[in-house]
């Protein structure tokens, strides 16, 4: 059996869009760390990437 | 502010519209050389992708994406921001701060691209859109009017709110009378 679970990258990217939608709901809100399984570093990390993504229009605000 | 030197990462949002006029070479060379007027040294400066907006803005529902690497000082950079702003195909950008290049962005740096290789797709204003759609829904609205009775809230000649008015009092007394004989069954 091959583990075909995405591994945790160790620096997050506004610009891999793929990634990021793996850490927001249908809504674009961010997950918490709790459920995203993120160190605090991670987490900040995570949500500066979607802030960044979000002010280039390459993640929605809202859906 | 201080004069020290820093890498910056830059993508800008161009519009579809310019891109397709000027061609994506001529904006290209816009940004750069705004960037080398104000004193950047542009290392890459390259097409990211063509792609449609996760939220409409001021209209535009795609943008042209590029994506460069500068070194410059922060007043160079706040400088290219107030003139982008201002003028030019850029309606977005943002510069952030880099400890170095990506060996594979140096690689491609500043690619020659054909005008003709880039297919900017056209870009329907999302207002215009909006608009379109609202006057063929009022016009069907007209239609079904003239056909269909008079609503409720219409006004009505005196003739016909007295027998309405009959009517109603009619039926009462007879739902009434119904709901007692059920009762005694019970």
């Amino acid at each position: 059996m091959t583990d075909e679970t995405p591994k945790t990258p160790q620096k997050f990217d506004y610009k891999d869009i793929e990634t990021l939608q793996r850490y927001i709901n249908s809504q674009g809100k961010l997950y918490s760390a709790k459920r995203t399984g993120l160190s605090a570093r991670q987490q900040r990390q995570l949500k500066r990437a979607v802030k960044y993504a979000r002010t280039m229009a390459l993640l929605p605000y809202s859906n | 502010m201080t004069d020290n030197q820093y890498i910056y990462q830059a993508m800008f949002l161009l519009d579809n519209g310019e891109v397709r006029e000027q061609g994506f070479n001529a904006v290209r060379e816009w940004v750069k050389s705004t960037l080398e007027k104000h004193g950047a040294t542009v290392k890459v400066l390259r097409l990211w992708g063509e792609r449609p907006l996760a939220y409409p803005i001021q209209g535009r529902a795609r943008a042209t994406y590029l994506l460069g690497y500068i070194q410059g000082t922060e007043q160079t950079v706040s400088a290219a921001k107030h003139e982008m702003y201002l003028l030019g195909p850029v309606f977005r950008h943002m510069f952030l701060k880099e400890d170095e290049i990506p060996a594979e962005e140096l690689t491609l740096g500043i690619e020659e691209i054909k005008d003709e290789d880039i297919e900017v797709l056209d870009d329907t204003p999302v207002v215009e859109a909006l608009f379109e759609d609202d006057g063929e829904s009022e016009v069907d609205e007209e239609d079904d009017s003239e056909d269909e009775a008079p609503e409720e809230g219409a006004e009505l000649s005196d003739e016909e709110t007295k027998k309405t008015a009959e009517e109603g009092e009619g039926e009462a007394p007879a739902e009434a009378a119904t709901a007692t004989t059920e009762t005694e069954e019970a």
